[in-house]
């Protein structure tokens, strides 16, 4: 590894989904410096990869985009692009230590200009991780057209380091020499804002996610209806059918304590009437049924999205899925109690959509080892004085936003990011007064 | 220097180019004179692109440009920043929108989507050939900030404002802070008590040295923009001085023959017109309620300190941004409704909190022990007939957490649950499950069908045709019956007519964006928090709270501050001042002034907002806005009525 660098920033920000980016352009229009530091290739976290958003039906992108390319060009933001955290301790009073480590492309980044002739070359394919697998890229890739920084990298697990690459890139930054480069750098305050992963089907066998072909995560239908998509259309992903009876399977992962997450994941209702919604759109021929124990339309303008969904012909039926079996045409049987009727049923759909629901991003508890970092009983982190300062975490200038303490939707996550921002200005100030 | 204009056509990923031709609107664009660039583009908001255009200023190839993409609503000021970015004025760019004007409007005929995304785009090039740069207007900036409403969320937003340097002044409609959590006793989710809560934020407020706060307070009048708002505040005195001897006060009170009913206890009590606070009202002096008040003069002779010559005042300040934070009330059920003022055991939820804080030993409504519960939910929200269709989202929460404290408080409580489906979103689902173990009923009813509330043999009854238990019909005998009533704007007087602030059709206040900008409004300066936005928990309302500060901190932490100079411009030379403009500004923009020897009509820069309802009235046509010319529509409107 190369020799450490020293840093220093007024605050460093963990994770560029919404939250961290709302946050870092808070801060930096208030005259901070901010580092803002995302494990992944890009900015944009789970929005960026969103189709439209309830209850508005803006394009997921293209409200995305200019809050990104804000950021990126802000001239108080310093952006850490496919960064890790090793640790960060709190020094003296006044300040936090922080070694990082920025991982190699293998791509030059000032030098690449994006234009994908490397992509075109590599005789590499994987599965597409920005497309939730549902189709292949390259092992020299850009992860996605909007991507932040849009520029190529090279995923060394899979290259075979035919050069390929190296031969057809015009500006020649193609560089395999690339090695991880350690930071020290040393803050006043810190915002953790890592969000939230999505939980894995797989784990409830009874729904068949991963034997059946047929059946998709509704992070997968983000990707299907989005205009970046991956097929151009809605088809089912088993042998490429434009499926007429979809099926939704709420709160899978969610309220749901076999698999120890016992809470409501507050967003799934919603996107999954938004996906219906668009899906009667881009299909008017096919039915759409909702399968759900209750619909948690609770936030401005969702109650009324909902009903919106209801005159356009969405099905909702109030019902437990127990099974879900697979015929040999690709078609899935679902097995469900109709609540209002007390009998148990049976319905055959083309398409099967799990909504899963939302889990805890743990990875800050690794980041402080000494210090007094707290999760809450679902593993999120815990907010220190929940009702006078939500921002607040357990630790003494680390202050939280986002998806990072609680499942939310977009509103919220920029309304607790507005909240950590102003929690880490008057922090700094206050702290500059005590010597 | 002559026009060398460039042109992109956004596909927005194929949100446009699903329907618009792109390729052929790019075509129609390369014909016209002085385009010398068209070009489209999947995203023209990302970043790569914007790099492309900021390339194309700086290399000469261009010198003003139209983006033909979304709404300018979302991405104007995008542009404007990339012209800015490549040194060329903002007012060189124009916008034409053909998503939301064409693509999405016509998503049934792509022909006819595809010519008048044509016709759009040649109209916003036929505009940019008129463009010339002009400069911002700049202001001086008050750095202080005006924040309306002295709930929680108004107490925090003012306490983290002035700790960042700021002049705060807070301003209280009523004679106590604290809101509607003062009001409250045990919070959901944690054992903290409303009061205790409104202490620890009373306690910052009246330590901070910037803040002022004022209660008895009502805004009554703004102008002025960003930076600049000089508002008018009348006050209401308590018509007590302060320092008055606890003893004497509480003897005021005996011998006061009025009673009126009080609010604090959503009318469950009385009070007197001279009247203390609650433990959880600040600040600690009484004060007299002068609509009530019958001037008998007695409560003055137990106590000195009472002073009825107290005057009325009206106050100026000048603000550099206004934060409001006016919160709800609870819905007013009407008479009937659920049995609403027609059975005496019928009340709402705000009611049973206070109840079940002010009760000791026993659970006792009028006189009667209570054991059976029912609460009926959604009552005011969800409505199939009345206006409000939104869900109140505190409330499924807020009652079972009710109910949990009073069975903690009062044993051998049942607890019947009339709902339309729980909506415990998110942590909170936890109350629901908790609720569920403790043996809590919870039953649903159908959409159309809600439960009905009747009497027989003087017992109220609720009676459900219950979904969860497939359709049987229930009847619970309850001794008391709550309403569950949602969240509806609290009536703040006048303040969305003078600050012009546009309320949604449930209305709430609304915000320039509900998704990115939930907290700003489309008056620049004024930003909005808590749940006078919508409704909200206190967690959420002091995390909008805060958002709102930070937002209003950027309107007042430099000394000055750009407003748009799209504003009305008189002619001096042609101007008679007959007035008609002055009385068709909608925010007193114009006044009458004397130039050398002739009354003309004058703008203020600052105020003007560009709205354009002068022009048409002026007899004489002397008024023109900027970047909006007579020539430009002209222009504009001769290019979209040509035949293709
Ligand atoms: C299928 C689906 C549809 C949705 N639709 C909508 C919708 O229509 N409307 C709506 O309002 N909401 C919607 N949501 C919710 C929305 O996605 C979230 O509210 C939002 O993404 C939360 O933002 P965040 O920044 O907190 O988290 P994330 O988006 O998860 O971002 C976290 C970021 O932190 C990075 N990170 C994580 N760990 C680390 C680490 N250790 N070091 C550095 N960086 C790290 C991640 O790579 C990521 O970039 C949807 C969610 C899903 C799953
Ligand atoms: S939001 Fe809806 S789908 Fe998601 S966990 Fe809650 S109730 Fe289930
Ligand atoms: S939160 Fe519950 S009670 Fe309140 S309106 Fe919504 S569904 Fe009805």
């Amino acid at each position: 590894m190369a020799a450490v660098e020293k840093l220093s920033f007024d605050v460093l920000v963990v994770g560029g989904g919404i939250a961290g980016i709302e946050t870092a352009i808070n801060l930096g229009n208030n005259g901070l410096n901010v580092l803002l530091v995302e494990k992944d290739l890009t900015l944009g976290g789970k929005m960026i990869m969103l189709s439209k958003v309830f209850p508005t039906l803006d394009c997921g992108a293209c409200i995305t985009t200019p809050k990104i390319s804000e950021v990126a060009r802000h001239p108080n933001v310093t952006i850490f692009t496919n960064t890790v955290i090793k640790s960060i301790k709190k020094q003296d009073m006044h300040y936090f230590k922080s070694l990082l480590v920025r991982n190699p492309r293998y791509v030059i980044e000032s030098a690449c200009t994006g234009c994908q002739l490397c992509e075109m070359a590599c005789p590499v394919v994987v599965p597409d991780q920005y497309q939730y697998e549902m189709v292949g890229r390259k092992a020299a890739y850009i992860p996605f057209s909007i991507a932040c920084p849009r520029v190529a990298a090279i995923d060394i697990e899979h290259c075979t380091l035919c050069g390929a690459c190296e031969r057809v890139c015009p500006p020649k930054c193609i560089d395999f020499t690339q090695e991880p480069i350690e930071f020290q750098v040393i803050i006043k305050a810190v915002i953790i804002a890592t969000g939230f992963n999505l939980f894995d089907p797989a784990q409830i066998k009874r729904f068949q996610y991963g034997q059946a072909k047929n059946i998709i995560t509704a992070m997968q239908m983000e990707r299907l209806l989005a205009p970046t998509r991956p097929y151009n259309h809605v088809l089912r992903p088993g042998d490429g059918k434009i499926p007429d009876k979809i099926a939704y399977v709420l709160c899978v992962g969610s309220r749901d304590r076999t698999v120890n997450n016992p809470i409501c994941s507050q967003i799934c209702c919603m996107y999954s009437i938004k996906q219906a919604q668009l899906l009667m759109g881009a299909l008017p021929m096919a039915d759409v049924t909702i399968y759900y124990i209750n619909i948690r339309s609770y936030g401005k303008g969702f109650e009324e999205f909902y009903e919106q969904a209801k005159g356009m012909g969405v099905n909702f039926i109030k019902g437990k899925v127990g099974t879900i079996s697979e015929k040999e045409n690709g078609s899935l049987i679902l097995r469900y109690e109709d609540i209002c009727t007390g009998k148990l049923k049976e319905a055959e759909h083309d398409l099967v959509v799990l909504s899963a629901g939302v889990l805890a991003n743990q990875d800050a508890t690794g980041f402080f080892s000494d210090d007094r970092w707290e999760k809450d009983e679902f593993h999120f982190a815990r907010q220190n004085d929940l009702f006078f300062n939500p921002a607040l975490s357990s630790i003494e200038g680390v202050f939280l936003a986002g998806t990072t303490y609680g499942p939310m939707d977009i509103p919220d996550t920029i309304l607790s990011a507005g909240a950590a921002s102003m929690e880490a200005i008057r922090y700094i100030k206050q702290m500059a007064l005590k010597i | 220097m002559s026009k060398k204009i460039g042109v992109y056509i956004c596909r927005c990923g194929c949100n446009i180019s699903d329907y618009v031709d792109v390729e052929k609107v790019r075509a129609s664009a390369e014909k016209e004179a002085d385009v010398v660039l068209a070009k489209t583009m999947v995203f023209a908001c990302a970043d790569s692109s914007q790099k492309e255009i900021i390339n194309d200023i700086q290399n000469g190839v261009i010198n003003s440009f139209v983006i033909a993409s979304c709404s300018p609503k979302l991405h104007l000021p995008t542009f404007q920043a990339v012209a800015e970015r490549a040194g060329l004025n903002k007012y060189e760019y124009v916008h034409a929108n053909i998503r939301e004007q064409a693509s999405w409007a016509h998503s049934d005929d792509k022909e006819g989507a595809t010519a008048k995304a044509v016709q759009l785009v040649r109209a916003a090039i036929a505009k940019v050939r008129f463009a010339t740069a002009i400069e911002p207007i700049e202001i001086q900036t008050q750095q202080a900030v005006l924040v309306i409403g002295a709930g929680v969320a108004g107490m925090k937003a003012a306490t983290s404002l002035a700790k960042m340097g700021v002049k705060v002044y807070l301003i209280e409609k009523e004679h106590f802070i604290g809101g509607r959590v003062a009001q409250w006793d045990v919070l959901c989710l944690t054992e903290e008590t409303g009061k205790d809560l409104v202490t620890r934020f009373y306690n910052d407020v009246v330590m901070d040295k910037d803040i002022t706060l004022f209660t008895g307070a009502e805004l009554i009048e703004s102008s002025g923009s960003k930076g600049n708002f000089k508002v008018k505040i009348k006050i209401t005195p308590r018509y007590i001085k302060d320092f008055c001897e606890k003893e004497k006060m509480r003897r005021a009170i005996e011998v006061c023959p009025v009673e009126v009913i009080d609010d604090f206890n959503f009318s469950i009590t009385k009070r007197k017109a001279i009247y203390h606070n609650f433990p959880s009202q600040y600040p600690l002096v009484a004060v007299i309620d002068m609509k009530n008040c019958t001037r008998c003069g007695k409560c003055e002779k137990e106590c000195d300190k009472i002073d009825f010559s107290q005057k009325e005042k009206i106050i100026e300040i000048d603000v550099g941004s206004i934060l409001v934070a006016t919160g709800f009330d609870p819905y007013t059920p009407r008479k009937g409704e659920f049995g609403y003022e027609e059975y005496d055991n019928v009340i709402t939820l705000p009611q049973f909190k206070r109840l079940v804080a002010i009760n000791d030993k026993e659970l006792k409504w009028n006189g009667r022990q209570v054991k059976t519960i029912a609460y009926i939910y959604c009552v005011g929200s969800r409505q199939l007939e009345g206006e409000n269709k939104y869900c109140s989202r505190y409330c499924c929460s807020t009652t079972i957490c009710a109910a949990i404290k009073a069975g903690e408080k009062f044993h051998d409580l049942s607890h019947f649950h009339f709902t339309r489906g729980i909506r415990t979103y998110g942590k909170q689902e936890m109350f629901f499950y908790e609720a569920s173990k403790q043996g809590q009923v919870f039953l649903q009813s159908f959409e159309d069908e809600p439960p009905r509330v009747m009497r027989k043999n003087d017992r109220t009854i609720v009676c459900i045709n219950d979904i969860l238990t497939n359709r049987r019909e229930i009847e619970v005998d309850a001794d008391l019956v709550v309403l569950v009533t949602g969240m509806v704007p609290r009536s703040h007087g006048r303040i969305s007519e003078i600050l012009k602030l546009p309320r949604g059709r449930d209305r709430f206040f609304n915000e320039i964006h509900m998704k990115l900008r939930p907290v700003e409004t489309v008056i620049d300066g004024v930003t909005i928090a808590g749940a006078c936005q919508g409704p909200q928990n206190v967690v959420e309302a002091i995390n909008s709270a805060l958002s709102a500060a930070i937002k209003s901190y950027s309107f007042v932490s430099r000394d000055t501050l750009q407003v748009e100079p799209i504003v009305a411009e008189i002619d001096a030379g042609l101007c008679t001042w007959c007035g008609a403009c002055a009385k068709a500004c909608p925010f007193d923009a114009v006044t009458q002034i004397n130039l050398e020897g002739k009354e003309i009509a004058s703008v203020n820069m600052t105020v003007c907002k560009g709205c354009g309802m002068c022009l048409p009235v002026c007899p004489v046509n002397a008024i023109q806005l900027k970047t909006f010319s007579d020539d430009e529509v002209e222009k504009m409107i001769g290019v979209l009525a040509q035949e293709l």
